[in-house]
């Protein structure tokens, strides 16, 4: 699905937050519950970021559509069932397609509070993916 | 069944008494949302007879206190945002992002209303004469007025309702029938915020609410916003029973694009302002007057683009584009492209044929494209407001702000070009309120006034920023001399 419009990617970029939030939720367990309980919640925190950001950020002025962008270059499969290795592999395939979506997406916004929480969530992926694989 | 919509007057959720109610459609799938009262004259008088009631203690409530009011109602506007744009683009069409947009510039304005304490400073001067002092203050008046259009259901009321509360008087809102929830769900965050009872106030209705505030003694001033008929009658009414008036009406939005202009952004620009709210906007561009050679490339272009946009429901985040608001507004533009092509322009993209899938009952028109338009065809002079744009071609600079000059309005004209001395002449020289300049939609941030001339508005001080303070307030100039 293209995502053409501001509240489109801005949807795009929940829905990945809230996947994120559900599957490390639901993959706490074992030795990875720590690490997976913070990731977690890190998601969390970063809906409301963009919830806010959504909230405050669009303006009518710039609303114009957005192109080349597809939702379906960022799925990843999530399956907080799956062994340990298995989602750790699948966290860090996540996180690295994430920071894609961002870097892509902030790329293509008109506004600059909105770019710049991207950036920052992009290279928070980086990190997170760092925790997940080092 | 939908709920029925009530009425708040002093402080309290009234069921309106009113034999007359309408259905509140989805127009995007054309069902009945909520029914609204079109309320009786008594019930006007009684809202009018809270406000007035409300006065005198508001305006004595110190102005770093009404500000508080607008703080508190900032915070519950920013908890309930998401469900406030989800209504508007229930009760609209219009898609979320823009839904949005208007629900985050009422915000704005809140926000700007909280600077009462410093707007509503007076001046003074000392020794006019030997001795002698001079001060003038901003006062407040007593009860103001706001009739409110459909296509901004939850901001227009906004541009006025937060500077006359918070400059000390007291306010009744009559929301466009066709659009009333937003106003209602406002309501109850204004209940919410714990004003004093009688301080806002709302009705219901139509032209019989609308004509019991014009001839109320006791309303002071009334704003409104809407079609150049009704603006010029409210106007008239209103000056004819000693209130002020503020009335922002129709308009034919011209986009004037240069041969020097970036394409690829211009387009996007123009879509944005022709097609964002399906052109139901009274900025929204409407006619592209292209100069020279600019005309083959640019036209192919709007063609292209246009015909990507996606029609379909506001909430859906993917919709590109909307439905228009009723079936009365789609019969209105089908038959503005009849009368387009009855005239001999040419039609490029054809939003009849549009189809959206699984709302058969749907409101949509898609976006419409025209060239060969001349500038005394009605499609380029009468405002369509619905997803239709027609191109004139003009050979200079003169000859398309002569076609700006020529129109009967004068709410908003922009200029794409990369030359500064055209941005400059154009700004001079066109007779509208709201100019941009590499921008599609001009719309005034709420500390500046809505602006707007010729037949797009009559009175003198518009909505939003300084302009409201002074609408919503009388100056009186104090002459001291003490013995």
């Amino acid at each position: 699905m293209e995502l053409g419009t501001f509240g489109a990617i801005l949807r795009s970029a929940l829905d990945l937050e809230s996947r994120a939030a559900a599957f490390y939720r639901a993959g706490a367990r074992g030795d990875l519950e720590e690490l997976f309980r913070r990731l977690a919640e890190g998601s969390e925190k970063r809906t409301k970021e963009l919830e806010r950001a959504r909230r405050e950020g669009v303006a009518e002025m710039i609303l114009e559509s957005i192109s080349g962008l597809e939702a379906d270059s960022y799925a990843v499969v999530l399956d907080p069932a799956a062994d340990e290795e298995k989602r750790i592999e699948q966290g860090a395939r996540f996180e690295e397609a994430a920071a894609r979506f961002y870097r892509d997406a902030g790329a293509k916004m008109p506004i600059r509070e909105i770019v710049r929480l991207f950036e920052r969530l992009a290279k928070e992926n980086g990190l997170r993916r760092e925790r997940l694989t080092g | 069944m939908a709920e029925t919509l009530r009425n708040y007057i002093g402080g309290k959720w009234t069921v309106s008494d009113s034999k007359r109610v309408l259905d509140v459609q989805n127009p995007a799938t054309g069902e009945a949302i909520a029914r609204v009262p079109l309320s009786t004259a008594g019930e006007v008088r009684s809202a009018v007879a809270a406000a007035k009631a409300a006065f005198p203690a508001w305006r004595e409530t110190p102005p770093l206190v009404r500000a508080r009011y607008m703080f508190r109602l900032k915070a519950l506007l920013e908890e309930h945002f998401e469900d406030l744009a989800r209504t508007v683009t229930a009760e609209h069409g219009k898609i979320i992002d823009e839904a949005r947009g208007e629900v985050r510039r009422a915000i704005e304005n809140v926000e700007v209303a909280a600077g009462v304490p410093s707007l509503m400073m007076g001046y003074n001067a000392e020794d006019i004469a030997v001795g002698i002092d001079e001060d003038c203050v901003f006062q407040p008046i007593g009860v103001f007025a706001c009739v409110a259009p459909f296509n901004f259901p939850a901001m227009v009321p906004f541009w006025f309702l937060p500077y006359a509360v918070a400059c000390g008087d007291t306010y009744v809102v009559k929301p466009s029938e066709v659009c009333p929830m937003s106003q209602s769900r406002l309501f109850e965050l204004l209940d919410a915020a714990d004003l004093p009872p009688g301080v806002v106030n709302l009705v219901n209705g139509d032209k019989e609410a609308v004509d019991a505030l014009l001839a109320d003694p006791d309303v002071a001033g009334v704003s409104f916003v809407g079609s150049t008929p009704v603006g010029r009658y409210i106007h008239a009414t209103a000056a004819a029973h000693g209130k002020r008036a503020q009335c922002q009406a129709g308009a034919k939005n011209a986009l004037v694009v240069m041969p020097d202009a970036v394409i690829d952004r211009t387009v996007a620009a123009i879509l944005t302002s022709a097609y964002g709210t399906a052109g139901q906007r009274c900025l929204a561009g409407s006619l592209v007057v292209a100069v020279g050679d600019v005309y083959e490339p640019l036209k192919a272009e709007l063609v292209k683009a246009a015909s990507r946009i996606k029609v379909g429901d506001g909430l859906d985040e993917s919709t590109q584009m909307g439905p228009v608001v009723s079936k009365k507004s789609l019969d209105r533009i089908l038959s503005y492209i009849e009368k387009g092509l009855a005239e001999g322009a040419r039609l490029l993209l054809d939003g009849r044929k549009v189809k959206v899938e699984g709302y058969p009952k749907g409101y949509f028109v898609g976006p419409t494209l025209f060239d060969r338009v001349r500038p005394e065809m009605t499609i380029a002079r009468e405002e369509i407001f619905g997803p239709v744009l027609g191109i004139v071609r003009v050979d200079t600079f003169d000859e398309a702000v002569a076609t700006i000059e020529a129109l009967p309005y004068g709410n908003a004209a922009s200029l794409f070009t990369s030359s500064g001395k055209w941005a400059r002449e154009f700004r001079y020289r066109v007779p509208c309120g709201n100019v941009g300049i590499n921008v599609g939609i001009a719309a005034p941030i709420a500390s500046f006034p809505f602006a707007g001339m010729k037949d797009s508005f009559f009175g003198d001080l518009h909505g939003q920023g300084r302009d409201a303070i002074q609408f919503f307030t009388d100056r009186k100039v104090v002459i001291t001399r003490w013995f």
